[in-house]
């Protein structure tokens, strides 16, 4: 850990929550403002050489501020965003530095500074409201684009593996008009990217065969005998559930063999690969009774059912496993995994999850239940050799489906509990309906079916209006149907010719951009259909859908009633759960968690699934605000979890059981509540391997309060961990090594002490009372000698003290989200405004949703072209 | 409908693997030649099951452990190596290199991560990331026809974890390898199809009507939003730029070669002369300016499949069961004998290299060409102290004749040494390794990228 590590990610500190607390000044109103700089030299400047020079001026330039060169006016002048920052600091007392009674600053001296400042700052943020700044004009973000294809070809699949990454703001936002950059490299794979998607979305020929696998266990069964598994028989066929291997039997008579895949089998006429595969059925029939014949798989088992070479390339892979448990006491649950997968040889294998979670079996073995799994194919890891090799050749080409049995035993020590499965059937190339949807979106039924030229500009007229999100002119059409005539000769079919033009529609910036026309009028306010466009990716993440566009088509979108019906219809379309998922990821950051690596030694149980689970903690507690309009304080801390059975065995409550989220009230002892003390949040801020302070210090102050300090200039000196004295210390003591070196102080006593109040949370969040034998000490004081007694102490006091500057990072990250570019000194009045009115209105999540779309940022544009440009 | 024929054509066409596709739009041909800059070349030879390791105290060691024994200059080449005694002054040995991301991954899954560092793992999803050989493809694929082969024995991608191929594209996917030498040589030295020139001719069009759509566009925006928009027109004209590159490629005849003394019919059976025809043809694809990247897999890991044949280049069956049978009667001799025709052919391509000067008077052909041999396996499964012999380069800055160590604490190659089960592989490591990545990141900087890190390593590597 060193300072340096977080130096990268925050080269430009920009600081503009903290200053919106002086009150507005009415009196401005009409007059056309001018900067006060006389005020400035007489009185304040000789302040700042009295109490501020030594540190920023010509001798030092702490934090990089030479205050004696910072231009006075903040009216026209390039510093201001340096200004908020000073006012920031002198206004919390964080300077000058407590500890140097050389320069201190008395009340009444401090009270002129900032009253100086918050006049002059008031004056510029109006004169420089509409200007400058980056404006919302920027190409699709890659999951937005993403997400566009997929609703505009009704095709859910993922296309965007080819795209390279894109870069993340200062603030962590990926649709920052300021990053999102183009290249030919990547405009050739946004062509190449369509093509594929186009081919995929449409169809040739008559509907595919499905392929069908029926398995009833006996037919299991059979294979074991076959592959002289080892026989098993249970005198009581009760005992089953006393061994620990996955095998198969009949419940009546006991008998059954161990059923253990693999990919090959040594028997006695040599070495069989791929002999495990189950041959598709030709005929199907309904499911049958339930059997007593039965796989039973016990905890941390698993059951192949390997399905040979046979599954085709696309189409749906549906799933249905006949499921229930053996003998459950209060507080077990079992829960199924499904994979699909391959083993090529020894070491070549790959195995994907089918379903995000897994799911909980809530069935007996008696009255069993059908869980049923929809995945496309084309999502799905495939094994390179199912074509160019046959069943029984080396590599092994067959692929498998796997039920794992991830049953976490309950507290009680009730025997294991086992997955007891009767019956499974496979559907493999399933297309609900021929063609299928994505197919008849390009090509509609028309009676111009039979004129490759009618129908083609039918064609271009509909997709180029979805795609380009505007009225299509006769020219526009013309262009694409010329191309289109240039390319028919080359292509033996109508299809293949329009998706090579249709790809190239969708190469075009009228697809790949947001688009924001210069005003031709006074008015300011956006049109109609850039009024739908910014509200479907604000709400969709992608372009409007059909209603949207036809209502902005029509200039009706604006009109008051219909926008909010809009609103909330796009709220609660389930759509909306993108909003949900980037808006939440790139607030808070969670993408650190992909790159974080948790010591697997230290922390056993900490696997794929159940960080998986661990990241969903935020959306699902967010998604409760949202739908409920609670308010955001929840997020600070809350008197509710909304978490699964996996999170609350992680945070030691009892009574939670399945894998659903949902509300769960909590004691006043449970030192949970909030997002700070999700695990997620902990987990990503720690090493790994131990709580991280500092880590968690940032996070708080950038997150949650947007006041990220200042990076860390670039030579301290890293903390050395090979160094034993160092070694032996905990989280808490190593920093306070680091913090006393000098050169370290002044940013660390600003960041560490946040984190600190959090250490009574390990390197995974699970809540702890000793480090290294020691009891834990998370005492911290903060810069402005507030101590804080732990976790507790640090929620009352962001409840008691900072709800306001809370509210106004959340007003400043959902704008920055919405808009699609960095929020700048000039959109902080309406910041303000924006904060001032959801603190009216309770401070609801959707009110505060409602306030950004109906806000001026939102629905004006930046009047670009002007001398103040810049 | 039965329309489906010309994408099976076009399927087929992108199945034409072996070649590094910089550029998918276009898929065949890198941009035609800029004026000609430093020439540099670079090829790595990836052989499978790793190396002879016997403890200092066994009798074999002195004979049959691969690693030189002794110090920079003074070293001794074992029997393993001797062969490559005359090239002495043009190879580099190094030891302690391995990547930390897989030390702990069993050596029958650790190809994977050779040329790219990433944590490729045991099990579950899989992702790994580009390869060296291709972010080099990146640079010096833009002055040839080729930006760079792909090849090995085994053909294809093979499967995660057991791939059949060093090379990974920007994404971290397999890029296919060939292994028929006829289809090869074809590849490289027999003319394209007119389906090439049709699906240029088709970009080319759509580009015209995309800077079309962006004058419309522009129309509409602030002076601003323009400048933004720029980037996007500068990306069209890019690559009309490099479309009209490789249209020239087109008409460019293919370089004449004398392929008389190959038998390109010549299949693994024949593991020692089919391995030398690949030699040659890389070789070719050099002398020819064709291409200036290759990668040739010798075999993937583990046995199942024509790797199985390599050892009868030696007389010997059963490739990889040699690893394993170290311990038996002239276990450790076999398994460096059969090290030793790895040696020895790679040795006969350098000195073809050595012996051939440079078409435009600059030295010969090997010292612009920085020629990389070695494993991801040192001793039995095991993924450290990767056995990795350079040779060349002379005139982008490599000093040869020298044996490198990195590992504190193993200077000896000692660690596990003479182990023939598989207690070793995901034991903790007692000594110090250094990462690859910092030979791979020199090696990008001499190939003249301005780069410093490479999957996550920063720096170059000393010495070297």
């Amino acid at each position: 850990m060193s300072c340096s590590e977080h130096a990268i990610s925050r080269v430009f500190p920009v600081t503009l929550a903290a200053l919106l607390v002086f009150s507005p000044i009415a009196a401005m109103a009409d007059a056309i403002p001018e900067a006060n700089v006389d005020d400035y030299q007489k009185i304040i400047a000789p302040l700042f050489a009295k109490s501020c020079m030594d540190c920023h001026g010509p001798k030092k330039s702490k934090a990089g501020i030479r205050i004696d060169q910072l231009d006075p006016n903040l009216l026209t002048g390039a510093d201001t965003e340096r200004w908020v920052e000073i006012y920031d600091v002198l206004s919390q007392n964080e300077m000058p530095p407590d500890d140097e009674p050389d320069y201190h600053l008395k009340g009444e001296d401090r009270a002129r500074i900032i009253e100086w400042l918050s006049h002059e700052m008031q004056k510029a943020s109006k004169v420089r409201k509409n200007f400058g700044g980056h404006s919302s004009f920027r190409r699709m973000a890659n999951y937005e684009y993403n997400h566009a294809l997929q609703d505009l070809l009704n095709l859910n699949l993922q296309f965007t593996e080819t795209l390279p990454p894109e870069n993340s703001s200062e603030d962590g936002f990926k649709n920052s008009s300021k990053f999102l950059q183009m290249s030919a490299a990547q405009l050739e794979t946004y062509r190449e990217i369509a093509l594929k998607a186009l081919q995929k979305a449409t169809v040739a020929g008559d509907r595919p065969t499905v392929v069908t696998w029926q398995i009833p266990m006996q037919e299991a069964m059979d294979k074991a005998a076959a592959l002289k598994q080892k026989p098993i028989r249970f005198k009581n066929p009760d005992d089953a559930s006393n061994t620990n291997h996955t095998h198969v039997f009949n419940k009546d008579d006991g008998e059954g063999y161990s059923y253990q895949w693999a990919y090959y089998e040594s028997l006695d006429d040599g070495t069989h690969y791929g002999i495990w595969n189950l041959k598709p059925d030709t005929t199907t029939s309904p499911a049958p009774p339930v059997s007593r014949v039965v796989a039973v798989i016990p905890p941390s088992q698993q059951f192949h059912l390997d399905l040979g070479n046979s599954v085709p390339d696309e189409g749906l892979l549906r799933v249905r496993i006949r499921v229930g448990t053996s003998e459950r006491q209060s507080g077990q649950t079992a829960n199924l995994r499904l994979s699909f997968g391959f083993q090529t040889s020894n070491e070549g294998r790959m195995s994907a999850r089918l379903s995000e979670r897994d799911i909980e079996v809530t069935a007996s073995a008696e009255d069993p239940q059908f869980l049923t799994f929809d995945v496309p194919l084309e999502l799905l890891p495939r094994n390179p050799f199912r074509k160019t090799h046959k069943i029984g050749d080396q590599p092994n080409c067959t692929e498998y489906l796997e039920i794992q049995n991830i049953s976490a035993t309950g507290r009680g020590n009730g025997r294991p509990v086992h997955l007891e499965i009767d019956y499974v059937e496979i559907e493999a190339g399933l297309y609900e309906t021929w063609p299928p949807p994505s197919h008849t979106t390009v090509f509609f039924e028309s009676p111009n079916h039979h004129d490759e030229d009618a129908y083609c500009r039918e064609i271009l007229k509909r997709f180029m209006t979805r795609a380009w999100r505007r009225p299509i002119a006769e020219e526009d059409i013309a262009a694409y149907h010329e191309l289109f005539k240039n390319y028919r000769p080359g292509f033996p079919s109508f299809r293949e010719t329009i998706i090579e033009v249709l790809a190239t529609v969708l190469a075009s910036p009228e697809f790949l951009y947001l688009v924001q026309t210069e005003p031709d009028t006074p008015s300011l306010t956006i049109s109609d259909l850039e009024l739908a466009n910014r509200l479907s990716f604000f709400l969709w993440s992608s372009i409007p859908d059909a209603p949207l566009l036809d209502l902005a088509l029509a200039g009706k979108l604006t009109s008051p009633d219909i926008l909010n019906a809009q609103i909330q219809r796009m709220v609660a379309d389930p759509k909306s759960q993108r909003f949900n998922q980037h808006f939440v990821r790139q607030w808070l950051g969670l993408e650190a968690m992909d790159n974080l690596v948790v010591d697997p030694f230290k922390f056993g149980g900490y696997d794929e699934a159940f960080q998986e689970t661990l990241i969903a903690e935020p959306h699902a507690f967010f998604d409760h605000i949202l739908r409920n309009n609670r308010s955001i304080m929840d997020f600070l801390q809350s008197d509710y979890l909304v978490i699964n059975e996996p999170l609350a065995r992680h945070y030691d409550i009892l009574g939670v059981s399945g894998q659903e989220f949902r509300k769960v009230p909590i004691s006043p002892g449970v030192k949970r509540g909030g997002l700070l003390t999700t695990a997620a949040v902990l987990t990503m801020t720690s090493t790994g391997v131990d709580s991280n302070p500092l880590k968690r210090g940032l996070w708080l102050l950038e997150k949650m309060l947007h006041d990220p300090p200042p990076p860390a200039p670039p030579d301290v000196p890293a903390v050395d961990l090979t160094d034993p004295r160092i070694l032996k210390m905990t989280p808490k003591e190593r920093m306070a090594d680091h913090r006393n070196q000098p050169a370290c102080h002044s940013c660390h006593a600003k960041i560490d002490p946040w984190g600190i109040s959090l250490e009574n949370f390990d390197a995974i969040g699970r809540y702890r009372t000793t480090i290294n034998d020691q009891p834990v000490d998370a005492t911290a004081v903060l810069y402005n000698h507030k101590e804080l007694q732990g976790v507790e102490g640090l929620k009352n006091y962001l409840m008691a003290d900072r709800q306001d500057q809370f509210a106004k990072a959340m007003v400043h990250k959902m704008s920055t989200y919405a808009l699609g570019r960095p929020m700048t000194f000039a959109d902080r009045g309406e910041i303000e405004k924006m904060a001032t009115e959801l603190k009216k209105r309770g401070n609801g999540l959707q009110d505060l949703v409602s306030i950004v779309i109906h806000s001026p940022l939102f629905q004006q544009k930046i009047k670009r072209d002007s001398e103040n440009d810049r | 409908m039965t329309d489906n024929r010309p994408m099976m054509k076009r399927r087929r066409f992108l199945q034409y693997a072996g070649i590094g596709l910089a550029l998918p739009w276009m898929e065949t041909f890198a941009a035609k030649a800029e004026p000609r800059q430093k020439m540099a070349r670079f090829v790595s030879i990836y052989h499978p099951d790793g190396v002879g390791l016997p403890r200092q105290d066994d009798p074999a060691w002195k004979d049959w452990s691969w690693f030189p024994q002794g110090g920079e200059r003074d070293f001794r080449l074992t029997k393993v190596l001797n062969v490559l005694e005359p090239l002495r002054s043009e190879i580099t040995i190094y030891s302690g290199l391995s990547h930390p991301a897989a030390r702990k991954v069993h050596g029958h899954s650790n190809a994977d991560q050779y040329l790219t560092g990433a944590a490729t793992g045991s099990d579950g999803p899989y992702k790994n990331t580009i390869s060296l050989d291709q972010i080099i493809a990146a640079q010096l694929g833009r002055h040839t026809r080729h930006s760079s082969i792909v090849l090995s024995t085994n053909a294809g991608t093979g499967a995660p974890r057991a791939t059949h191929t060093s090379s990974f594209d920007p994404q971290g996917r397999p890029i296919p390898s060939i292994n028929r030498p006829k289809e090869i040589f074809d590849l490289l030295f027999v003319t394209q199809g007119k389906e090439t020139r049709d699906k240029l001719a088709r970009s080319k069009s759509a580009l015209d009507l995309l800077i079309a759509n962006v004058n419309t566009l522009n129309r509409k925006l602030s002076r601003h939003d323009r400048e933004t928009l720029q980037q996007y027109l500068d990306a069209v004209r890019d690559t009309e730029v490099k479309l009209l590159k490789a249209e020239e490629w087109i008409d460019t005849a293919l370089p004449e070669v004398d392929a008389h003394h190959l038998n390109l019919e010549v299949t693994v059976r024949d593991s020692r002369a089919y391995v030398q025809t690949i030699y040659e043809l890389i070789f070719l694809a050099f002398l020819s300016d064709s291409s200036r990247v290759a990668t040739y897999m010798m075999g993937r890991e583990n046995t199942g499949g024509p790797q199985d044949l390599l050892a009868r280049a030696v007389g010997l069956n059963n490739t990889h069961a040699l690893t394993h049978d170290v311990k038996k009667p002239k276990g450790w001799q076999n398994l460096g004998i059969y090290n030793r025709f790895q040696a020895e052919e790679f040795g006969r391509f350098i000195q073809k290299l050595k012996d051939t000067p440079e078409p435009d008077g600059n030295g010969t052909l090997l010292d612009n060409t920085f020629a990389m041999h070695g494993s991801a396996s040192s001793s039995f499964h095991l993924s450290r102290n990767y056995p990795i012999i350079s040779a060349g380069g002379k005139n982008l800055g490599f000093q040869n004749g020298r044996y490198l160590k990195f590992a504190r604490g193993d200077e000896n190659n000692q660690a596990y040494a003479g182990i023939d089960d598989d207690t070793g592989w995901q034991s903790d490591i007692g000594h110090h390794e250094i990462p690859l990545g910092h030979l791979f990141v020199t090696i990008l900087q001499r190939m003249g990228l301005e780069t410093n890190e490479f999957a996550g390593i920063k720096g170059g590597l000393i010495r070297v």
